[in-house]
């Protein structure tokens, strides 16, 4: 079964359409506002006449490339080009701005290959029993989860944790704007069309990160009127003496492509979460965690690490149970579906020859995009060389289309435009934008797995009663803590006793 | 970061910047929490539609009174007398980041209406000629560009991927 597996996965013309799908997966994330799902989706008719295992290893391809491509705006730009590469930002532009964006994406190809191949060595391993205790957890649990991964704003929190809260309940808030998740009430609309829909997560990500960052790189006059690059300095690099440096880092590794797999089997959560808890896990871990955010390998490498290692983290769920654990996930599903395989329980013991091949195909996946990005790296680095006058008007013209294209919905433009006055206005005024796209993330999830915990049982103190769920919550307080502990000894290592005025 | 307003306009004017914002955030924030107290419950569940959000709400502005008080209490009565000066300075020095806005808000308000090949063309065009520098082949760069990012890049979402920008009214 394993061999017939691999002999269909590595046959030349499914290896072709996989590489062509590898390059196309990369180039659509690397563009921000196309997301993953997006390349996902206007793959999967095109593999309608290809053998169910040849589609299915294509759209892997895809998946696979698309989540290290948005690396590559988030690197050099400082614009996540998918919601999964928002930490990525944190670390690999600031590297680029110091005159490495050769290192910086080479460090994030690399993690991200590491990443998703310890994800597929789980998935082969650990996918049926993983996937059992994650449809077991009900909205207690989810609700419980979704408060510790909220507690990972008091690390994200920049200057002043005052205004890192603040910003996350702005998140919060911009969340619950339109329908009612749980009933279908509208709220604060208005009566506004261009609100009745809420504020789709897309157009908020694009609007307060790269609206805001295009924003901010044309304030100074002069210097974009000379040709001011984007970032100056070396964008050679050496693949090699970076991949044994992300080596050097086996336990972050680890770490961070377990915390991806993880919440990549949870259905509801992903790699836009899974970069955050990474990069929050090893800037815990460090021993230099304020160097965290101005550059350092190991922010690049959890944050790219985990987010890869979702996707076999997602495909657990799926395989073992037929339960899609994301929008790309139920995509694939579907594919399976429209070539007649039966998806759910039994898909191991029916199709072992195509589960096996999945497995082969996301290794392969994983190794094309290395691949792929190793000879292509060179071009993608030259975006860092065009002048920022070239730049900044087209990428802004890129995220318009990617709003758009998102629903079709002219008032998503609007929405995009305040979306990026407000971005830049928090900018401006030292609000830290991380946790703000956090709470938007996170709002929804958290006020639907409140709100059916209730309804299901009026017994609030279910919370702290199932284990699992004290778990996380125990977490999340002792999260918050440490977090503080470290906020307050920085504070105090200051001259200045008080926060400084900025 | 550059774009902070303490880097130009002083760290107190910074301050009162923000003090501003807190003041615009807490009274957006109890109006919105006024306005989710009066969502009507259901009676198929303990919390109602606006629970959550009068809970983040409520959190919010417990937060941000304790960042005003904060703020109060930093700033020297001397700073508030220099904030105007100093604000318009920070406008001045910032004046491509008002015409990239003024620009995009133009470009998304007209693109429903005349399409959006015309509006993308148009607004390339503006833009870079605005920020680039006034030489022969920046401007033949500036029209190639608009070229192939408005009637290009709408010719590959119609012809390729079928899907449809506006194609105006």
């Amino acid at each position: 079964m394993f061999l017939k597996g691999a002999a269909e996965v590595l046959s030349a013309s499914t290896l072709v359409y996989m590489l062509i799908g590898s390059i196309a997966g990369i180039i659509a994330a690397a563009i921000p506002g196309f997301t993953v799902t997006m390349a996902i989706v206007l793959t999967l008719p095109l593999t309608f006449t290809m053998e169910p295992l040849q589609g299915i290893a294509v759209m892997l391809s895809v998946y696979v490339g698309g989540y290290t491509g948005g690396l590559i705006s988030a690197a050099l730009l400082g614009i996540p080009g998918t919601p999964s590469s928002v930490a990525t930002t944190f670390d690999a532009f600031p590297m680029s701005r110091n005159g490495e964006p050769g290192r910086a994406l080479s460090i994030g190809v690399w993690a991200s290959f590491f990443g998703t191949m310890i994800s597929t060595a789980v998935l082969v391993v650990a996918a049926p029993p993983l996937a059992i205790f994650a449809v077991k957890l009900g909205p207690w649990e989810y609700f419980s989860l979704i408060v510790f991964a909220l507690s990972i704003v008091a690390s994200l929190v920049g200057n002043s944790l005052q205004r890192g809260l603040i910003a996350a309940l702005i998140g919060l808030a911009i969340s619950t704007i339109g329908t009612d998740p749980i009933l279908g009430r509208p709220r604060f609309d208005f009566n506004l069309e261009v609100l009745a829909a809420g504020l789709p997560f897309l157009v908020v990500l694009i609007g307060i990160f790269a609206i805001s960052q295009l924003a901010s790189e044309v304030e100074d006059a002069v210097a974009i009127r000379k040709g001011e690059k984007l970032a100056s300095g070396d964008i050679d690099f050496k693949t090699w003496q970076v991949m044994r440096e992300v080596i050097a880092r086996p336990v972050n590794l680890i770490r961070s492509s377990v915390v991806g797999v993880l919440i990549g089997a949870l259905p509801g959560a992903g790699g836009s979460i899974a970069n955050l808890v990474a990069y929050d896990q090893a800037k815990r871990a460090s021993k230099t965690p304020d160097q965290f955010g101005k550059g350092i390998t190991d922010g690049v490498v959890a944050s790219e690490s985990g987010n890869s290692a979702t996707a076999g983290g997602g495909l657990i769920p799926l395989i073992a149970l037929g339960i899609p654990g994301s929008a790309v996930d139920a995509i694939l599903m579907a594919s399976l579906m429209v070539h007649g395989i039966s998806v759910g329980p039994r898909l191991i013991m029916d199709n072992a020859d195509l589960v096996y091949g999945m497995f082969i195909a996301m290794a392969v996946s994983s190794l094309m995009m290395l691949v792929v990005c190793i000879f292509s790296m060179r071009t993608f680095l030259r975006v860092a060389e065009v002048p920022k006058w070239v730049i900044v008007p087209i990428v802004l013209v890129c995220c318009v289309v990617g709003a758009f294209a998102l629903n079709n919905r002219v008032t998503d433009l609007y929405l995009l435009g305040a979306v990026g006055l407000l971005g830049y206005a928090l900018r401006a005024l030292d609000y830290p934008l991380a946790p703000l796209v956090l709470g938007v993330i996170l709002g929804p999830i958290a006020e639907t797995n409140l709100r059916r915990a209730l309804m299901t049982d009026g017994d609030w103190t279910l919370f702290v009663t199932r284990p699992v769920s004290l778990v996380f919550l125990l977490a999340g307080i002792a999260s918050v803590a440490w977090a503080i502990r470290n906020h307050r000894k920085r504070k105090a290592g200051n001259t200045n006793e008080k926060e400084p005025l900025r | 970061m550059n774009s902070r307003v303490s880097d130009e306009t002083g760290k107190e004017s910074g301050e009162i910047a923000r003090l501003i914002s807190y003041v615009v955030l807490i009274a957006t924030s109890g109006g919105l929490f006024w306005e989710a107290m009066t969502i009507p419950t259901s009676r198929f569940e303990v919390l109602g539609a606006g629970a959550f959000p009068a809970l983040v709400y409520g959190c919010l502005i417990l937060l941000l009174a304790s960042a005003i008080a904060t703020s109060v209490r930093r700033i020297p009565a001397s700073a508030y007398a220099r904030f105007a000066e100093d604000f318009q300075t920070w406008i001045k020095t910032r004046r491509l980041v008002f015409v990239l806005f003024v620009c995009l808000g133009l470009y998304l308000a007209v693109m429903p209406v005349i399409g959006y090949p015309i509006a993308t063309f148009v607004f390339l065009v503006v833009l870079q000629f605005w920020f680039a520098p006034k030489t022969r082949s920046a401007a033949v760069t500036v029209l190639i560009l608009a070229i192939v990012f408005s009637v290009g890049l709408n010719w590959l979402f119609d012809e390729v991927f079928n899907v449809f920008l506006p194609r105006g009214s």
